[in-house]
C-alpha cells in the first residue's frame, strides 16, 4: 500500500489481482447481480486508491477491503431495491448431469430469494459469516459494528432463513 | 444459561471461536434443551451450505478495468476532489480573508437592517378611514345634512356622527 500511496500503479494492479475474488464475492453474494457487483467491486479498488495516501495498516487489509465492499454495498441496498429474482442470472456449475445443475440452480434461487427476504445488514451478515467465512469478529469488524450485533443480527436471520431454506438444511 | 443468551453464541459455538468455560456451559444447556440444539444445527447447516455454494468467478478483465480507471484518475483528479469546497476553501485562505469574509458579512446584515428597518409598514390606516375619523361630514358626504333644521332627526343624526371628530380636533 505503500507503494500504491507513491503512485505505483503496478503495485496497486498486483493488490486489485490479489484480492478481486474477495470483493466480487461479497458484492455478488449480497446484490446477487453481476453487473453491480462488479460496479461495487470496482469502486471499492478505487477508493483503496484514493486512500492509499491515508492508509494506516492497523487490521488485516481483506478485513480493510471487506469493510469498505460491506459499507459500499449497504449503502447500494439503502438507494436501491433488490431485483427481481427471475431478471438475475444462475450461476453456471460445472456439474456433468443436467439433472445435478438443475437441482444446484433450485437451491441457487432458494438462497438468493431467502437472502432477499432479509434486512440489508442482515443479509451482509450472513454473506460473510456463512458464505465468506469469516468468524464474528471479523463480521463485526468489516460491518463496523460491535461483536454482539453481529450475533444479533444472525440469530434473527437465522429464524428467517430456516423455514425459507427448510428443504436444503435437511441432513 | 438461558436460551436467549444460547442461541446469540451458536455461530461463535459452532464455529469454535468462544473460550473453554462459554463452550461448556453451552454444551450443558444443548443437552437440555431442544431447541437450541436445534437452533446449533441449522447454523452448522448454513455454514456447509454456504461453503458448497460455488463461488462465481470473477467477471474477465475485472483487473485491468479497475486499472484502466485508477489510470485516468490518476491523470485527471476526481469531480469529488475537484469540486468547490467551501470547507477546505476556509481553511485554505488567509487570515486577512477570514476578517474580509466576515466584515462584508457584517456590513450585508446591517445595510439588510438599515432597509428593513425604513421600509417597515407603520400601522397607519386607510386614507379612507383616516379621513372619516377626521371629518366624517367630508368622507361620507354628509354635507347636505348640514341645512337641517335644529332638533330635526337628521341634525341628530349630524351632531352623532361629526362629534367624535370635533372632540378629537
Amino acid at each position: 500500500m505503500r507503494e500504491v500511496a507513491e503512485g505505483d500503479l503496478d503495485a496497486f494492479g498486483q493488490i486489485v489481482l490479489r484480492h478481486q475474488k474477495l470483493a466480487w464475492g461479497i458484492a455478488y453474494r449480497f446484490l446477487g447481480d453481476q453487473h453491480e457487483a462488479e460496479d461495487i467491486a470496482q469502486e471499492a479498488f478505487l477508493r483503496i486508491l484514493d486512500a492509499a495516501p491515508r492508509y494506516k495498516p492497523t487490521a488485516a487489509f481483506t478485513t480493510y477491503l471487506s469493510r469498505i465492499v460491506t459499507r459500499l454495498c449497504l449503502d447500494h441496498a439503502q438507494k436501491n431495491r433488490p431485483l427481481p429474482i427471475d431478471s438475475r442470472p444462475v450461476v453456471q456449475d460445472m456439474n456433468p448431469s443436467a439433472a445435478e445443475r438443475m437441482a444446484v440452480q433450485d437451491r441457487d434461487r432458494a438462497i438468493r430469494t431467502a437472502l432477499d427476504r432479509l434486512p440489508p445488514a442482515q443479509r451482509m451478515a450472513v454473506v460473510l459469516r456463512y458464505f465468506g467465512g469469516l468468524d464474528c469478529r471479523s463480521v463485526a469488524l468489516a460491518m463496523d459494528t460491535t461483536v454482539k450485533s453481529v450475533e444479533r443480527l444472525l440469530a434473527r436471520a437465522r429464524d428467517t432463513l430456516e423455514p425459507l431454506l427448510a428443504d436444503h438444511l435437511k441432513e | 444459561m438461558r436460551c436467549e443468551k444460547v442461541r446469540l453464541k451458536i455461530d461463535a459455538y459452532v464455529s469454535g471461536e468462544l473460550p473453554p468455560r462459554v463452550i461448556v456451559a453451552i454444551e450443558q444447556h444443548l443437552k437440555a434443551c431442544d431447541g437450541c440444539r436445534q437452533a446449533a444445527a441449522v447454523a452448522r447447516r448454513l455454514i456447509a451450505l454456504g461453503q458448497a455454494l460455488p463461488t462465481p468467478p470473477v467477471p474477465d478483465g475485472f483487473a485491468q478495468r479497475v486499472q484502466a480507471m485508477a489510470r485516468q484518475r490518476i491523470a485527471r483528479p476526481t469531480p469529488a476532489a475537484s469540486s468547490w469546497n467551501l470547507a477546505a476553501w476556509w481553511r485554505l485562505v488567509p487570515a486577512p480573508m477570514h476578517a474580509a469574509a466576515a466584515a462584508v458579512l457584517v456590513i450585508g446584515l446591517a445595510v439588510g437592517l438599515v432597509m428593513g428597518w425604513t421600509t417597515l409598514p407603520t400601522n397607519q390606516v386607510p386614507p379612507a378611514q383616516a379621513t372619516a375619523q377626521a371629518n366624517p361630514l367630508d368622507a361620507y358626504n354628509l354635507d347636505y345634512l348640514g341645512d337641517a333644521p335644529s332638533g330635526s332627526l337628521a341634525d341628530g343624526y349630524l351632531a352623532l356622527v361629526s362629534s367624535p371628530a370635533q372632540e378629537g380636533k
